[in-house]
């Protein structure tokens, strides 16, 4: 066939290679970047002083004697979940276990983690060793502490040199062996291997220091205990069977992954994930104590007629010769499913009726064969059989017996909020901003409202809105648990900020990709779905992000609403325990870390989402 | 497959013409049906009139290329044509549908008629052949195994099968102007819109997307095509329609065009380009 395009390919240029970048010596290196000019030496110092003396004050905070460092050792259990009962303690553990396993067969089927050769690990650890030294030298220890500290500065920089001088020497020995590539060779070490040695080191210092065996409980004498031996106090065991859960669950991924489709592996993991929170939260650790009668008596009729009627519906919908009318019907069933809320009903007949118009009203972009049809409608018994159970469960009293609202507060209520606003905000404000640049007035008139609308109130006033007013207005049988209430509130505002970052994305599409889209003849929303929301949300990565950081961050505002999130408990439960008199800045200090990894954490998948998506974009 | 452009295609839409049909002026189209009919198609942008009084008739399997200075209403009209722009006063029938504000009638049009943009417009964050293959899929409600497969027979077509699993970005301009007439193709069009295929290209990269589009118009394609490529419209084309100022001001087949202009703006215009 004609090989038109690689005309210059063809030539034969030889390869010259680009000249090797000189490697600097340290000290040429410092007098090449620091000390290049007088103006530069002298900022230079200056730095350096302004960075001793920070460095000095902080460690002086951290390590003076008067510092109650006790109070978050003690207190971890009450910053994770509150006051969450001991003898169910063992549900918080299977909760994890169940995340940290998705977590392992996702990074095993995502293929996960990349190579960095060896030396850098050693160069990484001398530095590491190197700051540690210099840290011990400013702080204010005694002489005994400070020889403590640099002898393990010492082991850890001659650890870092140990490496990087022997996988050096290896590399020259296996160069003497004659071996042509043995130059570009370098021994590399996995990142997931170096993480797994450092949780390794973490679960192990655990089983030496006992700073997670202490617990401390109100109703109990002496309330501040250490090692009672249960899963509930002593969390060193339970750790050690959790990092043996995530490298099981890993290499499982990894031996599996060959053998399964690469596509529905990963779709299945997806949706585990989706339901995972869900299920973990209201099943788990809540435990919902079912009554049978009712389940049997209302909830399951309810299901099997939404099963079998909109089953029969939907299949008619994707026929491709159902046209024009099936867009009517479906419209119907929507303006249906908002009738319903005029008049008092079960909330779950009203759930169900809009789920159905919106699988409605979606089913002429899957019609098809008998083979999509039926994969169309399997897809509404899935969603409306797990969202049937969900509901059901929400709505049985817990067996958990806590005092308060809620039945776990802490860095697990923050965590709890985060996830289910962000997966509720995500569809709620592509949504809006797709309604916004719409063409249709109505949609786009409602959407601009909205947005302005939320964007222009307070999130507090939200919160306490949703929290208080709304239960007032609510029909007469219909409750909605506080949490429940805020998450709608908080999600309602965060998608309404998200909608205007994918609004910029979806700006940031070419009138080309529109038109190329239309002349092959796809409809609006085919064209949305492939071609305009892909590149959207791809353009939208770094707002979005940080969208997320700032959702999980701002969960601290749930105290003004009288729940127990981790910063709370920090700051307001932890210095009232009498044994803790005052330990705030400590407290708030612990919990700023947590939430600065996490948030970090998120920032560093983001960057690796943008260069993954990236590839193949320019 | 520029050399030998008789390669006969199981695929090709319009086959049933022998493929080393000529065209040109040798080309008696006299009994062909029409497929494109304009009548009298005016269209402005706010106060300026970009189209006025345009009438043309296109027959079946007949290659015309419209030419004309910048901003002459060329494009404008070509895209009037699958309705990317909407016409204000006239007719537009693309084989026997009417052009209306009906969404059947376009998108039943838009599927008969492909179309290859100047900047290509191919979807970068799809592979070459998820491309090709998406509207097969989506708008034909083909399985994906077939519409693969032809996906990969058509890139065969425009010389570049290897390229399949590569990203946009990662092609030549040329490359991708040739996927984007393989992505038209694969809908299986009945006619093809080409609105200055070649403008965005460099040079040397003009021919093998020219020699794309001679293969086509051998094969017996109904082809409208903007250009400013003077030997293309020499070679293939049956008629070519000059343009200024929104109106149509000559028509004529190559050789009367090129050697005996009767209007005096024709004879401007090619005295400006030859």
């Amino acid at each position: 066939m004609s090989e038109l395009s690689s005309t210059t390919g063809n030539l034969e240029v030889p390869y010259t290679p680009p000249p090797a970048t000189p490697h600097l010596a340290p000290r040429e290196w410092v007098r090449a970047n620091l000390f290049s000019t007088p103006f530069n030496s002298v900022l230079t110092v200056m730095s350096a002083l302004i960075l001793a003396t920070i460095g000095r004050g902080l460690l002086s905070f951290l390590f003076n004697p008067i510092r109650q460092w006790d109070a978050t050792a003690t207190n971890l259990r009450l910053l994770m979940t509150q006051a969450y009962p001991e003898e169910q303690y063992l549900r918080v553990w299977v909760c994890t276990a169940v995340i940290l396993i998705l977590t392992g067969l996702s990074l095993a089927v995502w293929r996960a983690g990349s190579h960095v050769p060896v030396t850098k690990v050693g160069r990484n650890l001398l530095a590491t060793g190197a700051v540690v030294a210099l840290m011990t030298l400013l702080a204010p220890f005694s002489a005994s502490a400070t020889v403590q500290w640099l002898v393990a500065a010492a082991v850890v920089a001659g650890a870092g040199e140990t490496l990087r001088r022997g996988v050096g020497m290896r590399a020259s020995a296996s160069g003497a062996g004659g071996s042509d590539e043995s130059g570009d060779q370098v021994a590399t070490i996995s990142t997931l291997t170096l993480i797994a040695i450092a949780l390794g080191g973490l679960v192990a210092s655990l089983w030496v220091v006992p700073y997670g065996h202490h617990s401390y409980l109100m109703d109990r004498t002496p309330r501040v205990l250490a090692e009672p031996g249960t899963v509930a106090m002593t969390t060193k065991l339970p750790w050690t069977i959790m990092l043996l859960i995530v490298v099981a669950a890993t290499f499982l991924g990894r031996s599996m992954r060959d053998r399964l489709p690469t596509n529905a592996t990963r779709a299945t993991l997806l949706v585990a994930w989706l339901l995972a929170p869900p299920t973990l939260l209201y099943l788990v650790l809540r435990d919902p104590s079912f009554d049978m009668g009712h389940v049997l008596g209302t909830d399951l009729p309810i299901f099997g007629a939404y099963a079998i009627g909109g089953g029969l519906l939907l299949s008619w919908l994707t026929r491709p010769t159902t046209g024009e009318i099936g867009r009517i019907v479906a419209a119907v069933v929507l303006v249906v499913g908002f009738c319903t809320f005029l008049t008092p009903m079960r909330m779950i007949v009203r759930i169900d009726m809009l789920m159905l118009a919106s699988f409605a009203l979606a089913a002429p972009t899957f019609a098809g064969g008998p083979r999509a049809r039926r994969r169309y409608v399997t897809g509404w018994l899935g969603v409306l059989g797990v969202s049937s159970w969900l509901i059901t469960a929400i709505n049985t009293p817990s067996t958990v017996d806590v005092p308060g609202d809620f039945f776990i507060g802490g860095l697990s209520l923050t965590f709890i909020v985060a996830v289910f606003t962000i997966v509720v905000s995500f569809p709620l404000g592509i949504l809006l901003a797709l309604a916004r640049t719409s063409t249709m007035p109505i949609f786009r008139l409602l959407a601009t409202w909205f947005i302005e609308f939320v964007r222009g109130v307070p999130l507090i006033t939200i919160l306490i809105f949703f929290s208080i007013m709304v239960p007032l207005f609510l029909p007469r049988g219909m409750e909605l648990g506080e949490v429940a209430a805020v998450v709608i509130g908080y999600a309602l505002f965060s998608s309404a900020y998200l909608a205007e970052n994918v609004r910029g994305g979806l700006q940031s599409v070419t009138r080309g990709q529109h038109e190329a889209a239309e002349a092959v003849g796809m409809t609006t929303g085919q064209k949305t779905v492939f071609i305009v929301l892909p590149q959207a949300l791809r353009v939208s990565i770094p707002p979005l992000v940080g969208h997320c950081i700032g959702v999980f961050k701002e969960t601290s505002l749930l105290a003004i609403i009288g729940l127990f999130d981790v910063l709370y408990i920090a700051r307001v439960v932890m210095p009232n325990q009498t044994e803790f008199m005052g330990s705030t800045r400590e407290n708030v200090l612990f919990v700023s870390l947590i939430y600065w990894i996490f948030a970090y954490q998120m920032s560093k998948a983001s960057m690796r989402l943008e260069r993954r998506t990236g590839l193949g974009e320019r | 497959m520029t050399e030998n452009p008789t390669e006969a295609n199981p695929l090709d839409p319009v086959a049933d013409a022998p493929a080393d049909a000529p065209t040109g002026a040798a080309r008696d189209l006299s009994g062909a049906r029409d497929v494109i009919v304009c009548e009298d198609v005016s269209k402005w942008y706010g106060d300026f009139q970009a189209l006025d009084r345009v009438s043309a008739t296109i027959r079946e399997q007949e290659v015309v290329v419209v030419l004309g200075p910048s901003g002459s209403g060329k494009s404008t009209w070509i895209r009037c044509i699958n309705r990317l722009e909407i016409h204000q006063e006239g007719r537009i029938v693309v084989d026997d549908v009417e052009l209306t504000n009906d969404l059947r009638n376009i998108e039943k049009v838009r599927s008969e008629v492909g179309m290859v943009f100047q900047q290509f417009n191919l979807f970068p964050h799809l592979t070459i052949l998820d491309n090709v293959t998406l509207a097969p899929i989506w708008v034909r409600k083909k399985p994906r195994a077939e519409a693969e497969e032809q996906a990969m027979a058509l890139l065969e077509r425009v010389g570049i099968p290897e390229q399949a699993a590569k990203y946009p970005g990662q092609l030549s301009g040329g490359q991708q102007q040739r996927v984007a007439i393989a992505r038209a193709l694969a809908m299986e069009p009945r006619i093809m819109l080409f609105d200055e295929p070649t403008s965005a290209l460099d040079p040397e990269m003009i021919k093998e997307v020219l020699d794309v589009m001679k293969t086509l118009a051998h094969s017996g394609m109904t082809m409208m095509v903007v250009t400013h490529e003077m030997g293309f419209a020499k070679e293939v084309a049956d008629r070519l329609i000059f343009m200024e100022g929104g109106q149509i001001v000559e028509q004529n087949t190559p050789e009367a065009f090129f050697s005996n202009p009767t209007e005096e703006r024709t004879k401007l215009f090619l005295s400006q380009i030859l």
